[in-house]
């Protein structure tokens, strides 16, 4: 009877450990089930800052728009010191200039790109804090005038265009040339629910002006690679566009995909349920998407093909939880995320686990699935509710020619379609080695039939 | 023909389209025990549809199991075509009761419940590109069920053909303010409900205080 006690109370305390950072995934019918950790809160940095809104890892540094003290801090590579710290610029001409809450920082070949909200300007300077190029409100026919420049967060591509999200602007992400000349705007969100299209149908044009216009929601935030650029929008009504997957033209790679991303609505209760609010998105050296949600506070990962793999962080005081996650960023095996309400920085590292499941990922992802079949397992020894890992075995013993194994992970990973797969090629087998038995068997039931039929006219 | 026994007959109505259902008619025949049998096997077969077809036919498992919709799509379906259909046709000199409106539409579905039992056999034997083999049986019964139902209620009203077209038309309407007045009658009978229930709480209320 002890023994049995302080079994019981060994599998209590093991199977319920006290953790900020509740890690859970999805299975494929959607329902959230408890799941490994791949990553795990390392430690948490303050560096004075007071709201900080960005940070961008440039391969050697970290820049942080530290925009309540009106200053760029750089920090080195494991976040120990601050290297540098930029509050003043200097024009050509020899004039001063401070920053006012900037917002956005992006870091692109020598050249440093401050979103300069406050004083609603653009600033591109060297590192010696001389300001080679300033961008001020575009004097455009396609600029409304009215509408003031709000410059909050900065990227720029290979070839130099510069790409800002403007706070008041529903019409994309604006875009300038390298000489800073206003081109025009870039990936905008869908409006429109199709009900009040049909609706307008049927309603005079006098009506239809005094209804509330019916316009989409402005791009939250957005990230670039391999010339793609991916956006985030704060949505509470729509899933759509959530993220989306730009290519140079401005289209959405993922529209005709019908990807969902962030926390699924259970089925069972609406309790607890809040509709993802996305600030930041990132994509990592290997092509992983990670966002963050600011309303939950978690950290979503997904590989390259939108499959989800991780679910971590929460909104708490304690240490590693989060108040206001304003970024995110991912660099070599990392996640940071910079909070703008507890003014810190959250490192979350890999583990062992994670490392694996990325392993597994990257080498399914570029084609070599037969190699990945130990990983999988292992990985089904960590987690046995990780989906994924079923998918990635169905496809592994697909390719190795064990076709009935792949219809059982297929079956287990829910996935129908890899399930037909393997069941068209393990049906030709069988047909291929049993076609004499079926044959005969064929004969000898028409043969009766025959026969039976000739008795019966006789 | 004269010595058919009551499952022969269900072959020959069901074979014979243009005319099974009038020898049967005249010969008064049709047994209510196939007929429930039918209807049955009918409710099995649409949960079967949904649920026991081969997995690499079945996209989207659904979370939970309700039986409600199933006998909706059924058993409630069929019994608010057969009451109709009798509703409309004694007011249009149907010469058909309610019990042979239910045996001779319970021998018309015949074709699209066999249809579902033999596609859920090719579920498990064929892949997704072979679907469309599957469709052709399925498209195969339902044309089949309904030229027979259509030659059903001509037989047992004994009606011209365009008689008959009228009577159906009439009979789908009928079902459709069946069904608006059940939920109607439902939704009443909720209202009542939850007004006793808080009468009754406000009394003990009351009582307590």
């Amino acid at each position: 009877m002890k023994k049995f006690l302080i079994m019981f109370l060994c599998v209590i305390i093991f199977a319920f450990p006290l953790n900020v950072n509740a890690t859970y995934n999805y299975d494929y019918m959607r329902n959230a089930i408890p799941s490994q950790a791949g990553y795990n809160v390392k430690n948490v940095l303050y560096f004075g800052m007071n709201e900080p809104q960005d940070i961008f890892f440039s391969g050697e540094n970290f820049y942080i728009a530290d925009t309540g003290n009106n200053r760029i801090l750089v920090l080195d590579y494991n976040l120990e010191n601050i290297i540098k710290i930029y509050d003043k610029f200097i024009f050509p001409n020899g004039k001063e200039t401070q920053l006012n809450n900037p917002e956005g920082i992006y870091v692109s070949g020598e050249k440093i790109y401050i979103a300069d909200t406050g004083n609603s300007r653009v600033i591109i300077s060297d590192f010696n804090s001389e300001i080679i190029m300033e961008i001020e409100k575009p004097v455009s026919e396609i600029y409304d005038q009215n509408k003031t420049f709000i410059p909050e967060k900065i990227l720029v591509d290979k070839s130099g265009n510069i790409y800002v999200i403007s706070g008041n602007i529903t019409t994309g992400c604006m875009m300038f040339s390298s000489d800073g000349d206003f081109t025009g705007f870039f990936g905008a969100n869908r409006s429109g629910r199709t009900a009040e299209n049909i609706r307008n149908y049927f309603v005079s044009d006098k009506k239809k002006s005094r209804r509330k216009r019916n316009i989409p929601t402005g791009i939250n935030n957005f990230d670039i690679s391999e010339d793609f650029i991916y956006t985030c929008t704060e949505n509470s009504e729509k899933t759509s566009d959530i993220i989306k997957k730009l290519n140079s033209a401005g289209k959405n790679i993922f529209s005709d995909r019908n990807l969902h991303f962030g926390d699924y609505q259970s089925e069972y209760s609406n309790s607890g349920y809040k509709p993802p609010k996305i600030s930041d998105i990132d994509i990592s050296e290997n092509g992983n998407i990670n966002f963050i949600d600011s309303e939950t506070g978690h950290i979503f990962q997904y590989d390259k093909n939108c499959k989800l793999l991780f679910i971590m962080g929460n909104i708490s005081g304690q240490s590693g939880g989060f108040e206001k996650p304003s970024a995110i960023e991912t660099a070599g095996k990392n996640i940071y995320i910079l909070d703008s309400g507890k003014n810190n920085i959250t490192v979350f590292s890999e583990t062992e686990f994670g490392e694996k499941v990325h392993n597994a990922v990257d080498l399914y992802n570029s084609g070599y699935y037969a190699e990945t079949l130990n990983l999988w397992l292992e990985i089904l020894k960590y987690d046995g509710n990780y989906t994924y890992a079923y998918n990635g075995l169905a496809y592994a013993f697909l390719r190795n020619g064990e076709y009935k194994n792949s219809m059982k992970y297929a079956k287990l990973a829910g996935d129908s379609e890899l399930y037909n797969k393997a069941f068209q090629e393990y049906r030709r087998i069988f047909l291929k080695e049993n076609s004499g038995k079926i044959l005969i068997i064929i004969f000898v039931i028409s043969g009766i039939i025959l026969i039976k039929k000739r008795g019966e006219k006789f | 023909m004269k010595n058919f026994t009551q499952f022969q007959w269900l072959k020959y109505t069901v074979t014979n389209i243009p005319d099974g259902f009038d020898d049967m008619y005249w010969k008064k025949s049709g047994s209510l025990k196939i007929s429930f049998i039918i209807l049955i096997m009918f409710f099995f077969g649409i949960i079967a549809k949904d649920r026991l077809y081969g997995f690499q036919f079945s996209a989207d498992y659904e979370r939970t199991f309700n039986i409600i919709p199933y006998i909706m799509k059924s058993i409630i379906l069929f019994v608010a075509w057969t009451v109709g259909n009798w509703s409309v046709c004694t007011l249009l000199d149907g010469e058909g009761t309610i019990k042979n409106i239910f045996i001779y539409s319970a021998y018309a579905i015949c074709p699209y419940v066999i249809q579902i039992y033999i596609n859920l056999i090719f579920s498990y034997i064929l892949v997704r590109d072979e679907y469309i083999f599957m469709q052709l049986i399925e498209i195969t019964g339902t044309v089949w069920s309904v030229i027979l139902m259509f030659s059903a209620v001509k037989a047992v009203h004994q009606y011209t053909l365009k008689k008959t077209f009228t009577a159906i038309i009439l009979t789908l309407i009928m079902m459709l303010i069946m069904f608006i007045i059940l939920i109607l009658f439902m939704l009443l009978i909720q209202q009542i409900l939850i007004f006793i229930s808080e009468i009754f709480t406000e009394i003990i209320y009351r009582l307590r205080a």
